[in-house]
């Protein structure tokens, strides 16, 4: 039932157009601004223009981003193999050390004996 | 034809016009009751359109952008110069194409009625039924809660049913205006 109301208010509020006087006269209004109001070619192009560079400058400064972060984290893997070579080294010290060591002792048994 | 007018094309501008002034217009008209206030109203928005054509997205932006700044005008002119409600004698005077195929007198009745809504509301109903948007695009469009816009929805279709229920014998054919008072019960 509230269907029909709401056809009927569809078709009473149908758009009606107001004709190309309205057309003409939005036109001629447009015309008589001053210029300073009108959107120029130049200034329409300058805004695309605009958009086109901030859009540049967005890619680019994305680009760097990423190409910094790739940057860092291939440092710290460098660093990180570095610090794992450091600690095999002086594992690897220490245990010709305590080698060394354990024979000095070892002879030093033998001559006691 | 938006990237056209952007570009300063003033025949692509003209056919921007020519393709939303049915909106903008009946919007203008439906809001102001007043045909010469209307089309000025409606020219006025579509040189804030030329003006601001720069900042306009795309083609659905455009629509959006057209009713919400009709309707905005529409309802602070509304502020400004409240108007006295127009009787069911003078509805007449809002019909303005003739083309109505049926229930003219009825229509003439709903369009006076609509007249008598607070602007707020009225806005709303023009947006739901001239212009077919949902609930949600409305509260957009006008910037409220989509909680408000139900309301003025519900609230403004009671008025709508109760009165023309009431006055089914002031013209109209009794058959059709038994319909609807039908639906207010």
């Amino acid at each position: 039932m509230s269907n029909e109301l709401n056809d009927r208010l569809r078709a009473a509020l149908r758009p009606v157009d107001p004709g190309e006087s309205f057309t003409q006269g939005v036109l001629a209004r447009i015309a008589g601004e001053p210029p300073g109001l009108r959107v120029s070619a130049h200034r329409a192009v300058r805004m695309l223009e605009l958009r086109w560079l901030s859009g540049a400058l967005l890619a680019v400064a994305a680009a760097g981003f990423l190409v910094a972060h790739q940057w860092q984290a291939r440092q710290h893997a460098q660093q990180g193999q570095e610090a794992r070579r450091q600690v095999m080294e002086a594992l690897r010290v220490t245990s010709e050390k305590l080698d060394l060591a354990y024979q000095v002792v070892k002879d030093k048994e033998h001559s006691g004996a | 034809m938006l990237t056209r007018a952007l570009a300063g094309e003033a025949a692509a501008f003209g056919m921007l016009v020519r393709t939303h002034q049915r909106s903008v217009y009946s919007l203008a008209l439906r809001m102001l009751s007043d045909r010469h206030e209307a089309e000025d109203l409606a020219q006025e928005v579509f040189l804030g359109l030329h003006r601001n054509l720069p900042s306009v997205e795309s083609p659905a932006h455009l629509t959006f952008w057209l009713r919400k700044v009709t309707l905005n005008r529409a309802i602070d002119r509304l502020r400004r110069e409240p108007r006295q409600t127009v009787s069911l004698e003078d509805a007449g005077a809002l019909v303005i194409d003739g083309t109505e195929q049926r229930d003219p007198l009825l229509q003439r009745r709903l369009r006076a009625l609509l007249a008598q809504l607070t602007p707020a509301a009225r806005a709303v109903m023009l947006l739901r039924y001239q212009e077919d948007l949902n609930p949600n695009e409305i509260a957009r469009t006008l910037n409220m809660s989509i909680n408000t816009v139900k309301s003025h929805l519900k609230r403004s279709l009671a008025t709508l049913r109760e009165r023309i229920g009431s006055g089914a014998d002031m013209g109209a054919g009794k058959t059709e205006l038994g319909c609807l008072s039908d639906e207010a019960g």
